[in-house]
């Protein structure tokens, strides 16, 4: 099995029917055209979004449904196209597609997560997008914690 | 903020080298035609701000933030399994669509 050093395990082994193909990247990292999504027990459910190409580049992400358990997904036509669906065609997470929101951690401020722009992958053809909605209900930075918890401090 | 009522038709120009013309206007959108030079970037707004947190939210995360995140989410995911919904993959057999935009 081909093997990728990565950003958060030493080495990760995979196969080639686990990479997703973005055929135009997302945006700020155009080139970055094939991600492994990564999960593993003793961190879920986070998901490590790591890129093939750099092996410094990884995302956490988390499935958007555990955010928002009513998440609603708003696709393009454009952003179908790139997954290879047609307008009819079911979008059902989990089944169909997956669905992931991005973190954006720092060590001066709370956790958010990007529930505007989330990151949809076709599980059939192994395809994702990050899909940006022109008019959305959700957040950029929707801080990840709802309650009166805080950070770790540094 | 500068604030100007053009009807479908009709133009602005920013500088002398950006031209928007108002093609269409609808009910609910508008639309514009623009006529710059190739240097200049045309994008919609919400992908530049969508890039802005995309490069934000590449840098690495330590290991301590990794533990954290995972021991925040994990109650979660606890209360997600007890319904019995798999939140991995978020497998639940409905439609996550929205309705269809009204243009």
């Amino acid at each position: 099995m081909p093997k990728l050093s990565t950003v958060y395990f030493q080495e990760l082994e995979y196969t080639n029917d686990s990479i997703f193909d973005f055929p135009v990247g997302i945006p700020g990292f155009e080139d970055q055209v094939a991600f492994l999504f990564v999960e593993q027990p003793a961190t879920r459910p986070l998901i490590f979004m790591q890129s093939l190409l750099n092996s410094c580049l990884c995302f956490l992400a988390v499935p958007a449904l555990t955010v928002d358990r009513e998440y609603r997904l708003n696709l393009s036509a454009d952003d179908l196209a790139t997954l290879g669906m047609k307008p009819e065609d079911p979008l059902r997470i989990g089944t169909d597609i997956g669905c992931f929101v991005l973190l954006t951690v720092s060590e001066d401020a709370a956790p958010t997560v990007n529930m505007m722009s989330p990151i949809v992958v076709n599980l059939r053809s192994r395809k994702g997008v990050q899909a940006i909605p022109t008019t959305s209900e959700y957040s950029l930075r929707q801080p990840l914690v709802m309650e009166k918890e805080t950070a770790p401090c540094s | 903020m500068l604030v100007m009522r053009r009807r479908a038709g009709e133009s602005l120009l920013i500088g002398d080298d950006i031209e928007i013309e108002i093609l269409e206007v609808g009910p609910t959108r508008v639309k514009l035609g623009i006529v710059a030079p190739a240097n200049r970037a045309i994008t919609r707004k919400e992908v530049i701000l969508t890039r802005t947190e995309n490069v934000t939210a590449a840098r690495n995360a330590s290991p301590e933030m990794i533990a954290w995140l995972s021991r925040t989410l994990e109650p979660v995911l606890s209360k997600d399994n007890r319904q019995g919904a798999d939140t991995a993959t978020g497998n639940r057999a409905r439609d996550h669509r929205t309705s269809p935009e009204k243009h």
